[in-house]
């Protein structure tokens, strides 16, 4: 049972990396990095790491605000940038 | 020929460390050698010499003392660094919160006014510093430690700058008393390295603390106060980022 939930946790992990990649706003990709740490936190909760876990959720949602901080004074949009 | 080179030398970096997964230990292996040393030491004695249920915490700050402080460090030079790339602008003063808020394009009013976003932020910011003391004094029996409550110290500024817009803010750090902040949590943990010569002992030596206690909670002190620490060093640290951040909050627009 454990061994489905961990598959299906690297199966989420793998896709939303892709995502992050491939996606055209870079907002949208940070707030998909949250979910990013979000799910490798129950994955270090799942080896039995929670000291961890405990951290990667803290500084994950601290790290995502940083990048949004950024992200709100830059443009963030590829084909904006190329319009102007 | 650079682009041969480029090529020849990304080949090598990534090869190359293919070729040493042999000399590796496999993980899981119980017969490596840190599965069959190192690993039983800590379970069968932490607990006695260090005087903390939590195991990561002894690893952490006692058997590895040396290496957390230095991992302290470099958080505080991360801070620096990040305060003189950003918040070098001789001209721009500190533009905060205004641009943070939204405003209804058709009315003008603010949005999202429903809720008092500054009374429901000091609540939960109660809440969080609460929890921060108690994950911070609580890192040797349960979960957490020093860089999990600086974490969580840095969160509660960084809901004080993003949300509110109150006159009197809950602290006030400008970038370069956060980043002095940030360096005192790796001098807390040096002087606390220093204090065991006075009985007698090496750097980091916690048994030999002068400290008229026995000498398993002499270990709890030991780690407790470098755990305090850490956690300046951590919450400085970010809390210095914030405000270089935010000192840089324009980087395009108005070049």
């Amino acid at each position: 049972m454990m061994l489905i939930i961990e598959a299906i946790l690297l199966a989420g992990l793998i896709s939303i990396a892709t995502a992050i990649i491939f996606g055209r706003d870079l907002m949208v990709s940070v707030v998909i990095y949250c979910a990013f740490s979000f799910i490798t936190m129950f994955l270090y909760i799942i080896m039995g790491a929670p000291d961890v876990a405990f951290t990667e959720a803290v500084i994950g949602v601290i790290s995502t605000v940083f990048f949004i901080i950024i992200l709100r004074s830059v443009k963030r949009d590829a084909k904006r940038r190329g319009e102007k | 020929m650079r682009k041969a080179l480029t090529v020849l030398l990304l080949t090598a970096a990534i090869t190359l460390p293919f070729m040493f997964f042999d000399i590796l230990p496999d993980i899981g292996d119980p017969a490596s050698a840190p599965n069959s040393h190192v690993s039983d030491y800590y379970i069968e004695h932490a607990i006695d010499e260090c005087n903390s249920p939590n195991m990561v915490t002894a690893v952490i700050v006692d058997y590895r003392a040396f290496d957390t402080m230095f991992e302290t460090t470099v958080m505080f030079l991360a801070g620096v660094a990040v305060i003189l790339i950003l918040a070098y602008h001789p001209k721009r003063r500190l533009i905060v919160p205004s641009r943070f808020r939204r405003f209804d394009a058709r009315t003008g009013e603010p949005m999202y006014n429903t809720v008092n976003k500054d009374v429901m932020v000091s609540i939960i910011q109660a809440l969080i510093l609460i929890y921060a003391i108690y994950v911070l004094f609580h890192g040797e029996v349960s979960l957490g430690g020093g860089f999990q409550a600086g974490a969580l110290i840095g969160m509660t500024y960084l809901l004080d700058v993003m949300v509110c817009r109150r006159e009197v803010p809950l602290f006030r750090l400008g970038k370069f008393k956060a980043a002095g902040t940030a360096g005192l949590g790796p001098f807390i943990y040096a002087v606390t390295g220093l204090l065991p010569f006075i009985g007698g002992g090496l750097y980091l030596q916690y048994s030999k603390l002068p400290f008229p206690v026995h000498e398993a909670e002499l270990h709890s002190i030991g780690i407790t106060i470098v755990e305090i620490g850490v956690t300046i060093g951590v919450a400085g640290t970010i809390i210095a980022i914030i405000n270089a951040l935010r000192e840089r909050i324009a980087f395009d627009d108005e070049l």
